[in-house]
């Protein structure tokens, strides 16, 4: 059966009128299963090598070779002899169309498994060899006719000699390949053809019957089909499951063609292009890994690059500070020396004088008290320089985290306070710039304070919450490092506009950057929202996504939690590890 | 500093023995010479105050601080103890009392605004919402109050939809002081195109402002001028109404660009006031309409 399959993949394209072959070829048995793989055209069988090869036209067909060499040439194409489509040939001619290697492959493994599974029919198939029927006869000849009465294979020879009286010359001889099948006996009356097949469900091990078993036998009274027509159902079924085989097989060598071309996408390599003249050349394709490795390659080289300017630029400023300082300092030794001069002449005259008889000293007093006056108001001058100026030699660094140098103990730092009227950020601004709690009152327009905190210095802007005041909010955006959005945790009903204000803001593209500190005021109120619960409700994982964020619980009264908010915002504004320079 | 408390000692040593020295001579008392040399007003009872609150007898000292009904035995047991002859001065007693009339009610005043400021605006008290209700009927008459809580509280200058929020700093002095000013003739409309329709929010930043002058003692030199005898609520809404008036004017004045100016206007005019008041006979509102009949003192 798996011969016959076989056989009608390689040839669904006529499969209406090669079925009469086909019925023939799977009636030699499980031993003529590696003879069934044939050429359409001249019904050889196609072997794996040698004239017979089976090769692939462009529209799918399967034709041997030798036919191939023999097909007419339409210019440099031929033409597919089952549909007429056309199929060019390269320089090397019919050597050029590729094998049929699943069909090859097929072949392959059907010869292997015919040679393992059929060992009781190797005698009768072994001793003819593979294709070639012995003649009757004479054991040296092949046979080439068959002749329907004598039921005897005869090479033409023979067939004369042994047919040459007048008796015999009738019978009917035929060509070999159109020998009818030879009627199987029945194994119990062996006088008798099988004819039926039995239905029955408990006879399916032996459905075969003649007229005897029918009518008298063991398959008395049971259900049957004449055999022909039950083989001729057999067979379609078979072909109808070969045509799956064929697209599954269709299906596999698809997408192993599409792994190839994958793999190749990926490795990239040499590929034959042909240009606009038509002379062909390679040409180096880039397949995906390279691209990646190349992608990866210039974003760490973009990298690189931005932190050698931003080097460069930390270096510059801390070179401006320096030459700056070093310009002052000089200026001011230079200073020291004149005073000094001065000093040391205001001195030289006094002893002058000191020397002098008593009327000079007396014509010198003025003289000498305007040079003690004016030494005085320099000495004044100098404590006062001193006083105000410590002279340190250190120059403390911080680093912000865009790597941005600053020199100084102090680093500025500008922040919004936002969010709805009545939430507390005038109070917390208070309470933060005076540790003190501020009456409460609607602020109109802003308040602008400045808190120091650690080594920064917080600029922070506060402004007013009312509905009006809302659209203004974004004059306040203009490089501002940080948002703190005060929430009033007491009031439930609110959160939702507070959180519409927050979605507002977010978008804003000043604020793309900025850090966004959120305060959970007013929770010393009893029934106030937890930070969970309020991070729960403003679905703040969700709506901060991609920024960096936190929510702090606070109480602008007693001042509880403010300060945790300024330590996270000096975090993230401060590279890690140099906070605590100052 | 050293140098400084040991010159404030030596000055207050000074001053004793000075007027130790001069009583002896002119046979008065402080408080008569006080008295004397002064207008009635500001200038008089500022001087008195002081004065008796340096001073080292503790009747003095405790005399600012006494109960209105108890003046006049306070003001016969000072006469006593300084030995003044009330015959031969029958015009001090009367002063004395005016200008403790003043002090004492400018102490009670203080605590009143302290009292009503410290009282939360209740949605539950029913005084409090009429006097709500009252208010939005005489800042726009003729317009109904859809609802409580509503939007429109925006039109008249409240931060949300619920104007109990804009009173949690100010109380209900914030609330007495608006309804007192929308009930005298207002130029409304004008007034709210000037300060971006905020009226009620700017009234209550007002509030904030007067309130914090009365506390710092800023007002005294005003109230003391104004009320002849006790300073009392009213006065305190005449000058938060007056306040408001020149506030005004002072806006168009500044003409600044937008509300979001507000604050520093409002650190500018709190500075011209305090320099205002600090001149003793001045009186913050001798040509207000509103309180006229006080300025004639």
């Amino acid at each position: 059966m798996a011969g016959a399959a076989a056989a009608a993949v390689n040839r669904l394209g006529s499969a209406g009128s090669r079925m009469e072959s086909v019925s023939r070829q799977s009636r030699t048995g499980p031993g003529g299963a590696v003879k069934v793989l044939e050429c359409g055209v001249c019904e050889d069988v196609f072997t794996l090598q040698g004239d017979k090869v089976p090769r692939l036209l462009l529209c799918g067909h399967t034709v041997c070779h030798d036919c191939l060499t023999r097909l007419p040439l339409h210019g440099r194409a031929i033409r597919c002899p089952f549909d007429r489509q056309v199929t060019e040939l390269g320089d090397s001619g019919v050597w050029g169309l590729k094998k049929n290697f699943a069909l090859l492959e097929l072949l392959e493994r059907l010869q292997n498994g015919a040679s393992g599974q059929s060992g009781s029919s190797e005698e009768s198939v072994g001793g003819y060899g593979e294709s070639i029927v012995r003649c009757d006869e004479d054991e040296a000849h092949v046979a080439s006719v068959y002749c329907t009465v004598c039921a005897t294979h005869l090479c033409a020879d023979c067939s004369l000699h042994t047919h040459s009286t007048k008796t015999l010359a009738k019978h009917r001889r035929v060509p070999l390949a159109d020998k009818p099948y030879e009627k199987t006996l029945c194994t119990q009356h062996q006088v008798h053809a099988i004819e039926f097949v039995c239905l029955e469900d408990a006879c399916q091990t032996s459905p075969l019957m003649c007229c005897v078993c029918k009518e008298y036998g063991k398959h008395q009274g049971h259900k049957h089909a004449v055999l022909e027509t039950e083989a001729s159902q057999i067979r379609a079924s078979i072909l109808d499951m070969a045509h799956c085989i064929r697209s599954f097989t269709e299906e596999i060598s698809e997408y192993s063609r599409k792994l190839t071309g994958i793999v190749q996408q990926i490795e990239g390599g040499e590929q034959i292009v042909e240009d606009g003249i038509g002379m062909a050349h390679t040409e180096h394709v880039p397949g995906t890994a390279e691209n990646a490795r190349s992608c990866v390659r210039a974003y760490f080289s973009d990298l690189h690059e931005t932190l050698c300017r931003q080097e460069e630029m930390a270096l510059s400023v801390v070179d401006a500070h320096v030459r700056e300082q070093l310009i002052w300092l000089r200026q001011q030794q230079e200073n020291m020396t004149i005073l000094l001069s001065e000093v040391s002449t205001a001195c030289l005259h006094c002893e002058k004088a000191l020397q002098q008889d008593d009327c000079r000293v007396v014509l010198a007093k003025q003289e000498i008290t305007r040079l003690l006056e004016t030494l005085q108001k320099q000495q004044q001058q100098f404590t006062e320089l001193a006083d105000h100026i410590q002279i340190d030699a250190s120059i403390p660094v911080t680093f912000t985290k865009d790597n941005r140098v600053h020199i100084g103990p102090k680093m500025e730092i500008r922040v919004v306070t936002l969010g709805l009227d009545g939430a507390g950020k005038t109070t917390i601004l208070f309470k933060l710039k005076q540790d003190e709690f501020m009456q409460p009152i609607p602020t109109i327009g802003f308040n602008v304070e400045t808190v120091e905190y650690k080594n920064l210095k917080f600029t922070i802007w506060d402004v007013g919450g009312k509905h009006k005041l809302r659209p203004l909010w974004k004059h306040y955006y203009l490089n501002t490092q940080a948002v703190v959005f005060v929430i009033d945790s007491s009031h439930r009903d609110r959160v939702t506009e507070a959180h519409s204000e927050l979605a507002k803001l977010l978008t804003e593209k000043e604020l793309r950057d900025a850090l966004l500190l959120i305060f959970a005021n007013k929770q010393d109120v009893a029934g106030a929202l937890s930070v969970e619960e309020m991070t729960e409700l403003l679905s703040l994982h969700k709506l901060c996504c991609g920024r960096s964020w936190y929510i702090q619980g606070c109480d602008a009264r007693s001042g509880m939690g403010l300060y945790d908010g300024l330590d996270w915002l000096s975090r993230q504004l401060v590279a890690a590890g140099v906070l605590d320079v100052a | 500093m050293v140098v400084q408390v040991w010159l404030y000692f030596y000055c207050i040593c000074l001053w004793r023995c000075f007027k130790f020295i001069v009583r002896k001579l002119t046979g008065r008392c402080e408080l008569q010479r006080i008295c004397y040399k002064n207008k009635p007003g500001a200038g008089r009872t500022l001087k008195l105050e002081s004065s008796l609150k340096s001073s080292k007898s503790k009747l003095l000292q405790s005399a600012v601080a006494v109960h209105p009904e108890a003046i006049e035995k306070t003001i016969e047991d000072i006469l006593t103890l300084k030995k003044v002859n009330v015959d031969t001065n029958p015009q001090l007693a009367v002063s004395l009392q005016a200008c403790l009339l003043q002090i004492v009610g400018y102490r009670n005043l203080t605590v009143e605004v302290e009292k009503l400021r410290r009282e939360a605006y209740d949605s539950d008290n029913p005084q409090h919402e009429e006097m709500l209700l009252t208010l939005w009927k005489m800042l726009k008459p003729g317009v109904p109050l859809e609802a409580r809580v509503s939007k429109q509280w925006c039109e008249i200058g409240f931060q949300g939809d619920d104007p109990k929020t804009d009173f949690r700093g100010m109380g209900l002095l914030g609330l007495y002081n608006l309804a007192k000013i929308s009930k005298m003739e207002w130029e409304m409309k004008k007034f709210d195109k000037a300060i971006g329709y905020s009226f009620a929010i700017v009234g209550i930043n007002i509030t904030d402002l007067a309130y914090n002058l009365l506390i710092s003692g800023a007002l005294k030199t005003h109230l003391y001028n104004v009320a002849p005898e006790a300073p009392s609520l009213h006065h305190f809404q005449q000058t938060f109404c007056f306040l408001m008036h020149e506030f005004h004017k002072f806006w168009i004045e500044e003409d600044p660009v937008d509300i979001m100016e507000f604050n520093r206007v409002r650190n500018k005019f709190h500075k011209r006031i305090l320099k205002q008041l600090q001149k003793t006979d001045m009186a913050l509102c001798p040509h207000f309409a509103a309180s006229e009949s006080l300025v004639n003192v």
